[in-house]
């Protein structure tokens, strides 16, 4: 048998030293472990649907340049960190400064400050799981930290802005940890954008530790080229009462992966997950989430829409995971799913695991088409058939993205929204 | 302004019209009975130009063009309103974005100028006054959890919008109490004009009390087999479809409903 491939030692090589001293010896620590980390085939489960996608060459090792482009981004109100290529900008950049926020750049840390983010890192997502999610920890070049001490709130939400520019190949390793301090509470919305088109890989890894009775709102939005492969992951602990909300809008690529991994680990707890996926031409983008009831008498619903056009394919994994302690949990999953294109595939796959007894779960996922008689009743009203055929696949997702709870997200998931209806549906 | 000639259409093989022969003018109203199943609806979809009904020969002209020539949305444009006999609900498109898209459709179509979202609100609410409705009924998902009655009012609410030259309205008085009878018939008299015809589909007599049709016709097991005046409607109702040599069983099991 063929040896499985493993992760190019390019991949591994030293990258730069801008980072306080703790930080550079995890990064070297977690290099180590990596030397030989085999990549994900057909055979590994949780890439069963997506590995063909994959296609790290050699090139794709370096690491971009983060500096010497004119940034974009200052359209964004409020609170705003640039990253450019994994780099955050201080002069693109809006930091918020208050009493109990700490919002800084892993290159501005001393050397305390340093030391104990090095013992947090990498603590909320299960290696196995999120393979190559990995690789961050073992390159990135800088890292956005927040912390909010107990009941500080962030007034306005925070905008984080990942930019890469493509104009070699190469990658980008960004990464955020979010401290959130007893019934702190903060919206970090997070854009991933990309300009040039060489090949490139952002691999991005945004942690959450919520204490108890801290809110979390997140929203994702994931648009980068048709050059750009996305390995996301991003991992949630809650503590008791704690709440995380999620909104993911995601765009098809050439690879698209994100993980998302909950842990409700304190009575109480809620998390709220909602994503809606596009996928035209040949494009993919795949899902994986977990959420873990350890503790009792948590809440978690879950909700994703996926819609495929063209020849593209469109993956969702939903673990619910109910450990054995966490009696009277309550769990809501519902995924459902659009084929807009007989060439166009989805494949969903729920997983539950129980291990306690006294509890609600729910789960349900349908794949269907856009249905021809509500087609009929519209466009017998003299609405063009195009039109009809926009109106009836947002409904499929609209539910979800007025539930995002910004305007100017919600206008930028329309704009893009609307660019992928020019290309998907053709005026006749 | 509507000529049906020697029609037939069938659906997944099976031959449901069999040479429908029908001539409308403008302004008049005609009303078409019989028995169910008798193809009154495949009829209605069939003008509207719902695909699934295969038209397997004759010709239908509207106003000297040939309609099974056009699009569903063109001849919703150039006229044709089919009110459903089942309303199709559509979550996640609110009432007021399905109208207004609409009316926006057949305003370009027209030339004129689209309305924008208060101009049309202002409408839709004078317009949803006169079919009954209350306002907040634009608010939720097309005809989403609507009941029978409600669903028909905004059937004629849409037609009042709409302004069509030849209404189809399939049934459009099945379902409702008195009161809501009532206000679909005013709406669908509202709609009366020299320039404009209409089609109802109909079992009930009561409702030709309320729209008095010019023409009555009796559509059994595909063809038109007897027409006349308003009188026939009220001979029917007397005597069933039995004496003209059908079964009417089927009928007055759901006039019983
Ligand atoms: N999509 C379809 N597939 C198969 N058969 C169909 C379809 N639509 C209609 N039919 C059949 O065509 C025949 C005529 O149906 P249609 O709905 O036109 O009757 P109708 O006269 O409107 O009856 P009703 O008074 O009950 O509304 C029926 O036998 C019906 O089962
Ligand atoms: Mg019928």
């Amino acid at each position: 048998m063929k040896p499985a491939p493993t992760l190019s030692a390019a991949f591994l090589e030293s990258a730069g030293q801008s980072l306080p001293k703790a930080l550079l010896e995890l990064r070297k620590q977690r290099g180590t472990a990596l030397v030989d980390m085999p990549l994900p085939t057909r055979k590994t489960e949780n890439w069963k649907y997506s590995s063909k996608y994959l296609k790290l060459t050699d090139e794709m090792a370096s690491t971009l340049p983060s500096q010497g482009k004119a940034l974009t981004g200052q359209e964004v109100p409020g609170y705003r960190i640039v990253f450019l290529n994994g780099v955050i900008q201080p002069e693109a950049s809006e930091f918020p400064k208050a009493d109990g926020i700490r919002v800084a750049s892993f290159r501005d840390l001393d050397d305390q400050e340093a030391a104990e983010l090095a013992d947090q890192l990498d603590n909320t997502l299960d290696d196995k799981a999120v393979q190559l999610a990995r690789l961050n920890a073992a390159r990135f070049e800088d890292g956005l930290l927040i912390r909010l001490k107990p009941d500080a709130v962030l007034d306005q939400p925070l905008f984080v802005i990942h930019e890469v520019t493509a104009d070699a190949s190469g990658s980008a390793f960004p990464r955020i940890f979010v401290d959130a301090g007893r019934h702190s509470q903060a919206t970090l919305v997070e854009e991933y954008r990309s300009s040039g088109s060489e090949p490139v890989m952002v691999n991005t890894v945004t942690e959450f530790k919520l204490a108890d009775g801290a809110k979390i709102t997140n929203v994702r939005l994931t648009m980068e080229g048709e050059n750009v492969q996305h390995i996301g992951a991003t991992g949630v602990r809650q503590q008791r009462n704690a709440r995380f909300e999620s909104h993911t809008v995601g765009f098809g690529g050439p690879l698209r992966r994100h993980d998302l991994h909950v842990r409700l680990e304190g009575e109480g707890g809620e998390c709220k997950l909602n994503g809606v996926v596009v996928t035209q031409g040949k494009q993919h983008f795949d899902n994986h989430t977990t959420i873990e009831h350890v503790a009792a008498h948590c809440n978690s619903e879950e909700t994703y829409r996926n819609i495929a056009a063209d020849q593209s394919h469109a993956v969702f994994n939903g673990r619910i995971h109910i450990h054995q302690d966490a009696q009277k949990s309550n769990a809501d999953m519902n995924n459902k799913n659009l084929l807009l294109s007989n060439g166009a595939e989805i494949d969903t796959k729920p997983e539950l695991e129980i291990y306690a007894d006294d509890v609600k779960c729910a789960h349900g996922a349908t794949i269907g088409q856009l249905d021809e008689i509500s087609l009929f009743y519209l466009v017998s009203r003299g609405i063009a058939r195009r039109e009809a055929n926009v109106l009836l696949t947002m409904a499929f997702i609209n539910e979800l993205v007025e539930q995002i709870p910004l305007e100017t997200v919600r206008e930028t998931a329309h704009t893009r929204l609307n660019q992928f209806f020019d290309q998907t549906f053709q005026e006749v | 302004m509507l000529s049906i000639k020697n029609l037939h259409a069938s659906v997944e093989g099976k031959e449901i019209l069999k040479g429908i022969n029908l001539e409308i003018k403008a302004g008049e109203v005609h009303a078409i009975m019989g028995p169910n199943g008798s193809g009154k609806s495949t009829l209605s979809q069939v003008l509207a130009g719902n695909e699934a009904f295969e038209v397997t020969e004759g010709e239908v002209i509207l106003n000297g063009e040939n309609l099974l020539d056009l699009e569903t949305e063109e001849r919703a444009r150039e006229g044709i309103f089919l009110a459903f006999q089942y309303p199709v609900e559509i979550p996640g498109v609110s009432n007021l974005q399905f109208l207004r898209t609409a009316v926006n459709a057949m305003r370009k179509h027209r030339g004129e100028e689209e309305m924008n979202a208060a101009e049309f609100m202002k409408l839709a609410k004078e317009v949803s006054k006169q079919v009954d409705l209350d306002p907040s009924f634009l608010k939720r998902g097309v005809n989403e959890g609507f009941s029978g009655g409600e669903k028909k009012r905004n059937e004629i609410m849409q037609a009042l919008l709409l302004q069509p030259k030849l209404a189809i309205l399939d049934e459009t008085d099945s379902g409702l109490d008195i009161d809501a009878l009532k206000v679909v018939s005013d709406g669908v008299n509202a709609l009366r004009s020299e320039d404009r015809a209409i089609l109802m589909v109909t079992h009930y007599q009561r409702l030709l009390n309320h729209i008095v049709p010019d023409y009555v016709h009796v559509l059994a097991g595909g063809r038109i087999i007897k027409s006349g005046g308003r009188e026939l409607a009220l001979e029917l109702e007397e005597k069933g479809y039995g004496w003209l040599g059908i079964k009417d069983e089927e009928t007055a099991d759901s006039a019983a409903n």
